[in-house]
């Protein structure tokens, strides 16, 4: 080598070498060239960025001194259908908000909570280090509650209303004025250039109906549908929209993809298969709890009350519990040692397993015989008992009687004669035998204990006729397996049946069961009706200990005290059948016609007419078959059918069709994946800048509302006059260019006669708390200036002025104030009994289900708690049509307990726990070969998906478990085009998979259809049958 | 001087270097404390049995300390356990132990990490170099370095809001009611009375850094490292990378 | 059926200490090496260890001095490395290493410039443009032995304190039982003979024509270190294996159930089995494969105890995943380093080429006590 080329080479080599260095210390340069501060610099040496204290506590006093730039507000969260009570801490310069916890009045964050009356400051010293209180009075927000603000200054919020361009679900979209938005969704016209599309206006025909042959569903209007998804405290607003005004009748929540199935399965206990009531463990006080199928702490709701609750009475108190799950949750904390326990059950058989240890309690004579045999309330009251039930009334057994199924009634054996309107009502008693004599007598004609089993005759003016009590019905049930054959199916040992049995039956009153969203199976109508029938058999309700359903709310929306705003004049009473078909088949048309042609069932798809109104039926045969009619438009606000309802993903297609549904109008700040396939989106308010009155759904003894106000600017553009574009604004708007009555100038009535405009949220709201206000025995006190000023609702002080009366406004603020109207803790019991107790029998049989049919079989659902396994909607067994020999798995989903499907989009939760592995069964795992974080394959009858395994003791062999919330195909997850800026799209928002997506189709049911429970018609999402494959290592 | 500050000084010849320096007993080390108050000595007990594994505590740490993406002062280590055929949920939560002997201190070169008088470890981070050593030291794994400021980071028991009359934020907000912050120097309060009444444990005893965050009802499986099968997913920078797109079998 | 348990959430804690800190590490320990190894030559004048000698010392220089650029990259607030200077903190074993490293690697410089002024006067009497450079650097003197041997020692003091610091920092760690062995710091000294001699071996192999004299010596030298570091290792398995020691039966403990740190343990031993049969059966015409094994297997030691040491969670389960990352942090910063190392051998050995083996040493005669004499 000559020198010179060494020495180029050598040159050349130095010259590689330095650059190398420059770059490798390029970061190391930079850092050296900032000096001091090679990082940012945060505000203090030690405590780094965090904001300054909200306020501080003079350590010997215990005065409070604000911080200047920061308020401490009470109002509402929505990090998920808890709504929990909070206290936010709102950066006022920034409109931030900068970290969230409880608010101390209400039950949903705190116990024990504040007094009522306390003032606003003292609830300061009640949250901080002064003499501890803060320990004791602690009030909080979860893990979701304090990432949720993140959805307030999200990159995925939707500002301003959208048009969509191109074909729906295309992901493009136009910012429209909001006058344009109003105008075409009332107007309609060619409004894509894909041809006319009528608007709400051409939609509202109150007289013409839509079938002249079918006069029973009603006018057109009906063809204008609305689903909510949760329930944040402004339905009634929609409602007074929707249904007064506008008129339709279709409006549904999300009930049927929530917990229908055990909210039917309780409301068959409770006597009304529409509103559904239901009751919830006093977990304060019970000893024991088993919750089948809802697991507390982890889920449930209310979801932190529960949590706090569990935790405090497991440790401090009493309490033991019991999950029964399929799989192992955060419910069953190991540290708590013996107090609580895991047992897994086979998915959608706890029928099996409650009829068990109902089987169980009958033959060991544990059923609670004193509250049984309470034939009405006052001998249930004079025996000492909290509640009755109808276990001794009579049930007419006669085979082909026309009133076979039903309850014995007082006309029945000629007791009474009543108009036809009356027959079988309220004033047509109940017929139960008389201990004494052996004679029937009317059940309210007794002052003490009936009979409680009975299987013979009673005369009637036409002879004697075949009867049996509730309980005999109920004993028969439960009987017809033996305890082995329950065990066999649920998969639960037969002695850990009968032990939980034992122990349930050892603690009186203070024992209960409960559940939830176990119970969305393909049997969870029974199942929770057997489920329930437990609590009944225990005579739990309305003790302390045992089950109660709460206290309530305080209604907002009732005509009056201050002002009526339940009604107006011009009001519609929506007419017709709705879209869920949850009515008697057989009182169609459809029925009729079939009858005459001599084949009545089945109806072309199934009816549920114990069931409320079902989104399940309304996605499927409703809106994609139009059974019983087409939709003509569709609104939607804070739902998501499309991501929450097993196999309801398949119809996004269908939907994303404007000839299946014209007209797509979508209320949401988010673009979910339901709104993705609108037409028009319209910018949605998010939690801390809404208006709100919200409760709890159960499980608090004391009445209480929660209320949420705006503690920030909306970040939603405005209006010309000031108003954050929002629901409340398009609803007024709407109902204006519509010129529906109960809207605009004069439209709401105080009860003094004089009308006050509906022109804003605040004319609404701000009313409905004047309402709440004045409820009770005495009005609410006023607030005073130390509560307004420590509060923050200095903020929304004009409105309050602006709209209210001089002697409401104080009033109104002091609800504000404390985030809430709550009674206080200490009058949620009596004694030992609830102070709000549910007055009405509770049902050992009920009629109502006991005499409907099957629309596709014309076969009755028995009337009584029972077993039944897992079926298709006209009976045949799941297990029948997808064998276990080809599908041996079977998933389930449980809720995470980190994010609900609207957190996604919250980094902070998502860095925490990224994704959503399937729990795969230890032996199972071995068998196939499949280790945690392999790529697994999952397949159903409805789809496949790949998924990443975790393998797992905590899943009961046999069971894919997935956690709901991940798996999302919007939200961030996708890009979308507004104008000409793109929304930033975020691959890990689409990570994991979403059981839903693997959700079942019916295949013994014609056309559209999402596999539900036969009699609930609720959504199915435990127990599809499945196949697993390992498809690559990790 | 205690064993752990004699295991400080290992290795051939450090003993003279060692012994000259490190000779400090804790008392000393008291006295080279500063700030805050000596009247006080704050302390967490964390009842493991009420914890419901919520991570409230964990958000709302980030939340009030503008905790950096992806790092943690606190987090609730969450397991399934499984024993004797029977599972549970085993629910953890870890933070800064505020150890009356830490030994993050001693090997910190430029004395940013430091203890003040109410026992609260701190880490000014104005003087940090951004060394780690500390991050090193601790056995907790408590520390990290802070990618937006580049100097150490760790839970500072809220130390604002303690000195302003108020519970740190993740005591404020626990939903369980697991976390109970207090006064090891107040005989009445509820942490002094628990330290006294109850038969508490702390993390890696073994290591003599005599920890002021106690715990109730820790399994000693968990009381040092764990041995278990991993979390699949970190939490880090490139966690959200590497999760790709949805594939769709 | 035993405990089992799986982890639902926990988080990582990533390294703290970056690839900087195994590019200071390795190349502060080569540099100490490659002193210890040219100290016979050069300090101690032993003609026959001169040639070698002469390399290592360009060992210990270049990478003597690329190495504290590293340790201050590892600093994420490399601006205030001052601030170690204006606090006495002798609790930390950092803190007394950033007195110790100015210290030796000025020594070094000055030992370094001791040892090559005979080659600056040499270059100072050839025609060239830089004669007058060469000359200046000289200091108008030549070989000097006691100057040589003076600064040996203090080099050699400034090099055991580095060692010692660098050791002992991490073996002090109590917090993770892997590095908190006494056996650390020997391991270090060790691997980092062991490093730099195969550095000396690889240096002399790319040098214009191989010396084959080094090159065996070397490989001799190496066989030698790297049987140390065999007998190290195994004392430190067998205190672990038989528990007879807490301390290594932990450190064992900590990274025993771990599939990656098996076959790291068995390329471990096969890197030191292997340059040390071959070191042994054939020291000649081998030194570009011993060589690089044993440069790699000291790189190998540092990147384990520190990027695999810190993958062991202290309190998790399992093991965290460490993926290099590209940036400075990450592979740029490890090649960047290199190039460093590079840029600066280039330098110097562009300024001082090897002197032709041809001539042999001109001093070999003189009498060792005259030397200074004759050379003033
Ligand atoms: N963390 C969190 N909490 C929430 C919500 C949230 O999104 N996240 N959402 C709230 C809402 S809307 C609701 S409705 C409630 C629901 O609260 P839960 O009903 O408590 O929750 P789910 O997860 O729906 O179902 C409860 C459990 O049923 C189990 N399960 C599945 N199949 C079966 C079965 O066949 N039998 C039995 N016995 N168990 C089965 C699941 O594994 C799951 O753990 O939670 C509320 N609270
Ligand atoms: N596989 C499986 N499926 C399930 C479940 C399950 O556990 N597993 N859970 C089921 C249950 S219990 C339920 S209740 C349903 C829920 O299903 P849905 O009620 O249909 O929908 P959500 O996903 O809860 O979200 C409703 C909408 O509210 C919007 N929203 C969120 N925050 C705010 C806010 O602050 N303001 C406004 N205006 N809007 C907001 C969101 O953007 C979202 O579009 O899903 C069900 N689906
Ligand atoms: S339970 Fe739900 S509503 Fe309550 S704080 Fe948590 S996220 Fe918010
Ligand atoms: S990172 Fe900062 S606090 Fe930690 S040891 Fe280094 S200088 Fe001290
Ligand atoms: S837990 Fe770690 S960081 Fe906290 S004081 Fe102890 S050693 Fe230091
Ligand atoms: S005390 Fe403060 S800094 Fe420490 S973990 Fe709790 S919230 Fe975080
Ligand atoms: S907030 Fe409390 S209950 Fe929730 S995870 Fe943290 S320590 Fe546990
Ligand atoms: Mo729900």
């Amino acid at each position: 080598m000559s020198f010179t080329r060494r020495l180029l080479l050598k040159t050349t080599a130095a010259g590689g070498a330095l650059a190398a260095f420059a770059g490798g210390f390029s970061e190391t340069g930079r850092k050296l060239a900032k000096g001091a501060w090679a990082g940012e610099k945060p505000e203090n040496a030690i405590s780094g960025n965090a904001p300054k204290p909200e306020f501080r506590v003079d350590p010997t006093s215990g005065d409070i001194a604000l911080t200047p730039g920061q308020i401490v507000a009470y109002t509402g969260c929505i990090g998920c259908t808890t709504l929990c009570g909070v206290r936010v801490r709102v950066d006022t310069e920034r409109n931030r908000v900068l970290r969230v916890a409880g608010n101390p009045y209400t039950p949903m964050s705190t116990d024990p909570f504040l007094p009522y009356g306390t003032p606003v400051q003292d609830s300061f010293k009640a949250l901080s280090r002064f003499q501890e209180k803060g320990l004791n009075g602690r009030s909080t927000a979860c893990g979701r509650g304090n990432a949720v603000l993140e959805n307030v200054t999200s990159p995925f919020r939707i500002t301003t209303p959208l048009k969509r361009v191109g074909p729906r679900g295309s992901g493009r979209w136009e910012p429209i004025a909001f006058d344009q938005l109003v105008r075409e969704v009332c107007d309609g016209g060619d409004l894509f250039g894909e041809g006319a599309v009528d608007g709400l206006k051409a939609l509202r025909d109150l007289k013409t109906p839509i079938d002249p042959a079918a006069p029973e569903l009603g006018p057109r209007v009906n063809q204008v549908a609305l689903i909510t998804g949760v329930p944040d405290g402004r339905e009634s607003l929609v409602q007074r929209f929707f249904q007064q005004a506008y008129g339709s009748i279709n409006s549904v929540g999300h009930g049927s993809y929530c917990g229908g199935a055990y909210r039917a399965g309780s409301g068959a206990v409770f006597g009304d298969t529409k509103q559904q009531p239901h009751a919830k463990p006093d977990i304060a006080n019970a000893e024991f709890v088993v919750f089948i199928g809802t697991a507390p702490s982890n889920a449930g709701n209310p979801f932190k009350r529960q949590a706090t609750l569990v935790a405090k009475a497991r440790t401090d108190g009493a309490l033991r519990y019991v999950v029964v799950d399929p799989v192992l949750t955060n419910a069953r904390a190991a540290a708590a040692g013996e107090r609580a326990d895991w047992i897994p059950i086979r998915p959608g058989t706890d029928g099996a397993f409650a009829m068990g240890i109902i089987r169980w309690m009958f033959e060991n004579g544990r059923i609670d015989d004193r509250y049984l045999s309470q034939p009405n309330g006052k001998a249930a009251e004079a025996a000492g008992e909290a509640g009755w039930c109808n276990a001794t009334h009579l049930v007419v057994v006669q085979k082909g009687h026309p009133r076979e199924g039903r309850l014995l009634r007082a006309s029945d054996l000629g007791w009474v004669t009543l108009d036809e309107k009356d027959r079988y009502g309220d004033k047509d008693a109940f017929v139960v035998l008389d201990p004494a004599t052996g004679a029937p007598v009317a059940h309210d004609a007794l002052t003490t204990a009936a009979t409680l089993f009975h299987d013979g005759t009673v005369a009637t003016g036409t002879g004697d006729l075949a009867v049996k009590t509730s309980l005999t019905l109920l004993r028969e049930e439960a009987m017809r397996l033996d305890l082995r054959a329950y065990s066999d199916a649920c998969g639960v040992p037969a002695d850990v049946i009968g032990g939980l049995a034992r122990e349930l039956t050892s603690h009186g009153k203070k024992a209960a069961v409960n559940a939830h969203g176990g119970m969305m199976s393909g049997s969870g109508f029974y199942n929770a009706f057997a489920v329930v029938t437990i609590n009944t058999l225990l005579g739990n309700l309305n003790w302390k200990g045992g089950t109660i359903v709460g206290g309530g709310r305080f209604p907002e929306n009732g005509d009056g005290p201050r002002y009526k705003l339940a009604s107006f004049p011009g009001q519609v009473k929506p007419s017709g059948l709705p879209l869920g078909r949850n009515v008697p088949y057989e009182r169609t048309s459809e029925f009729k016609a079939r009858k005459e042609a001599g084949k009545p069932y089945p109806a072309k798809a199934p009816w549920y007419p114990t069931a409320p109104g079902l989104t399940t039926e309304w996605v499927s045969s409703g809106i994609v078959d139009g059974y019983p009619y087409p939709v003509k438009a569709l609104l939607l606000w804070n739902a998501n059918p499309v991501y929450g309802i097993p196999g309801a993903h398949r119809f996004a297609q269908k939907l994303a069709d404007p000839k299946t549904v014209p007209l797509i109008v979508a209320v949401d700040p988010f673009i979910n994946e339901t709104s993705a396939l609108a037409d028009y989106i319209v910018p949605d308010t998010v939690l801390y800048e809404t208006w709100g009155w919200t409760s709890a759904w159960g499980g608090v003894p004391t009445k209480m509302t929660t209320a949420r106000w705006p503690v920030l600017v909306p970040r939603t553009d405005t209006l010309p006059d000031g108003q954050p574009i929002q629901l409340e604004p398009f609803l007024i708007a709407l109902a204006k260019r519509l010129g529906l009555p109960g809207f605009g100038p004069g439209a709401i009535e105080d009860m003094d006669g004089n009308r006050h405009p509906l022109e804003t949220a605040e004319d609404w709201h701000l009313r409905a708390g004047a309402n709440i206000a004045w409820l009770g025995k005495q009005p609410v006190p006023d607030a005073s200036d130390e509560d307004i000023a420590f509060s923050g609702v200095e903020r929304v002080l004009p409105a309050l002025k602006a709209v209210l009366k001089p002697e409401e406004w104080r009033k109104v603020a002091f609800i504000l104030a404390r985030g809430g109207r709550y009674q206080n803790q200490a009058e949620g019991f009596e004694g030992d009994r609830a102070a709000h107790r549910f007055a009405k029998p509770l049902q050992i049989h009920n009629e109502a289900v006991g005499t409907s049919k099957s629309s596709l079989t014309g076969r009755r659902w028995p009337g009584t708690a029972t077993w039944m396994p897992p079926v298709f909607a006209d009976g045949t067994p799941v297990s029948r049509v997808h064998t276990p020999a080809d599908w041996p798995f079977q998933l389930v989903s449980s809720k995470s307990v980190l994010v609900s499907a609207y957190t996604i989009g919250a980094t902070r939760l998502r860095h925490l726990h990224p994704e959503n592995p399937v729990g795969v069964n230890v032996e199972d795992a071995r068998r196939l070969g499949i280790r945690t974080g392999d790529r697994i394959r999952i397949a159903t009858p409805g789809g496949a998906e790949l998924a990443t395994a975790i393998v797992r003791h905590g899943v009961m062999a046999g069971v894919l478990a997935v956690e709901h919330g991940f798996g999302h195909r919007e939200y961030g997850a996708r890009t979308h085009v507004i104008g000409d800026h793109r929304q930033p799209e975020v691959p890990g928002i689409a990570a994991g998979i979403n059981l839903n997506d693997l959700g079942l189709v019916d295949p013994t049911r014609t056309g559209a259809s999402v596999w539900v429970d036969p009699v609930a018609g609720t959504a199915v999402r435990q127990g599809i049958p499945a196949r697993l494959e390992r498809v690559a290592a990790a | 001087m205690d064993q752990s500050r004699r295991n400080f000084c290992l290795g051939a010849g450090a003993a003279t270097v060692g012994a000259a320096t490190l000779s400090t007993a804790p008392a000393e080390a008291a006295v080279a404390r500063k700030g805050g108050d000596p009247a006080h000595r704050w302390a967490m007990v964390v009842d493991v049995r009420k914890c419901v594994g919520c991570q409230a505590c964990t958000v709302a740490c980030i939340m009030e300390n503008d905790v950096p993406e992806n790092s943690f002062r606190t987090i609730v280590s969450t397991y399934e356990v499984t024993e004797h055929d029977s599972s549970g949920t085993y629910m953890l939560p870890r933070l800064c132990n505020h150890c009356e002997d830490p030994p993050c201190i001693p090997v910190c070169p430029t004395g940013a990490t430091f203890q003040r008088r109410d026992g609260i470890v701190v880490v000014d981070n104005t003087v940090c170099v951004g060394c780690a050593y500390c991050v090193q030291a601790c056995p907790y794994d408590a520390r990290f370095i802070n990618h937006e400021t580049q100097t150490a980071d760790k839970c500072t028991f809220c130390v604002h809001r303690v000195d302003a009359g108020l519970l740190p934020a993740c005591v404020e907000t626990c939903v369980g009611g697991a976390r109970i912050f207090g006064d090891l120097n107040d005989p009445g309060s509820t942490v002094s009375k628990l330290v006294r009444e109850q038969d508490l444990k702390v993390l890696k005893p073994e290591q003599g850094t005599q920890p002021r965050v106690f715990y109730v009802g820790l399994d000693p499986k968990f009381q040092g490292r764990v041995d278990g099968t991993p979390t699949l997913w970190r939490p880090s920078a490139h966690a959200e990378r590497s999760l790709a797109g949805k594939e769709h079998a | 059926m035993d405990t089992n348990i799986v982890e639902i959430i926990n988080v990582t804690r990533e390294v703290a200490w970056l690839p900087w800190a195994v590019q200071y590490f390795f190349l502060i320990g080569l540099s100490v090496g490659g002193l210890l190894l040219s100290l016979p030559g050069y300090a101690f004048a032993r003609e026959e260890w001169r040639r070698l000698g002469r390399v290592a010392l360009l060992v210990a220089l270049t990478c003597g001095l690329a190495a504290p650029v590293a340790l201050l990259s590892d600093l994420h607030q490399p601006g205030r490395f001052w601030h170690f200077y204006v606090v006495l903190r002798p609790t930390s074993w950092m803190w007394w290493g950033s007195l110790f490293i100015p210290f030796y690697v000025t020594g070094l410089l000055v030992h370094g410039w001791a040892c090559f002024r005979e080659e600056f006067q040499q270059q100072g009497r050839v025609d060239s443009r830089l004669a007058a450079l060469y000359r200046l650097a000289a200091l108008g003197g030549g070989r000097n032995d006691r100057l040589i041997r003076g600064t040996g020692l203090v080099v050699l003091a400034g090099a055991a304190l580095v060692a010692l610091y660098t050791g002992t920092e991490v073996a002090v760690v109590k917090a993770r039982p892997l590095w908190h062995t006494p056996f650390l710091p020997v391991q270090f000294l060790m691997t980092a003979l062991v490093g730099a001699t195969g550095l000396v071996l690889l240096l002399n192999r790319f040098a214009a024509v191989t010396d084959h004299e080094v090159e065996v010596q070397a490989n001799r030298l190496l066989a030698g270190a790297l049987g140390g570091v065999m007998v190290v290792g195994g004392l430190w398995l067998a205190l672990g294996l038989f528990g007879i020691d807490r301390t290594h039966a932990e450190a064992l403990e900590s990274v025993a159930k771990s599939e990656a740190w098996r076959v790291t343990a068995i390329w471990a031993v096969l890197a030191t089995a292997l340059p040390f049969v071959i070191a042994v059966a054939k020291p000649k015409g081998t030194g570009l494969l011993t060589g690089l094994i044993a440069v790699h297997s000291a790189w190998m030691f540092r990147w384990t105890v520190f990027i695999g040491g810190q993958t062991v969670p202290k309190t998790g389960a399992g093991f965290y995943e460490y993926a290099l990352p590209a940036g400075p942090d990450g592979l740029l910063g490890i090649v960047g380093t290199a190039g460093l190392w590079v840029f600066l051998l280039l330098s110097i050995t562009a300024l001082l080429p090897t002197p032709p083996r041809s001539a042999p040493h001109p001093v070999r005669a003189v009498p060792a006590a005259d030397r200074a004499v004759a050379a003033e």
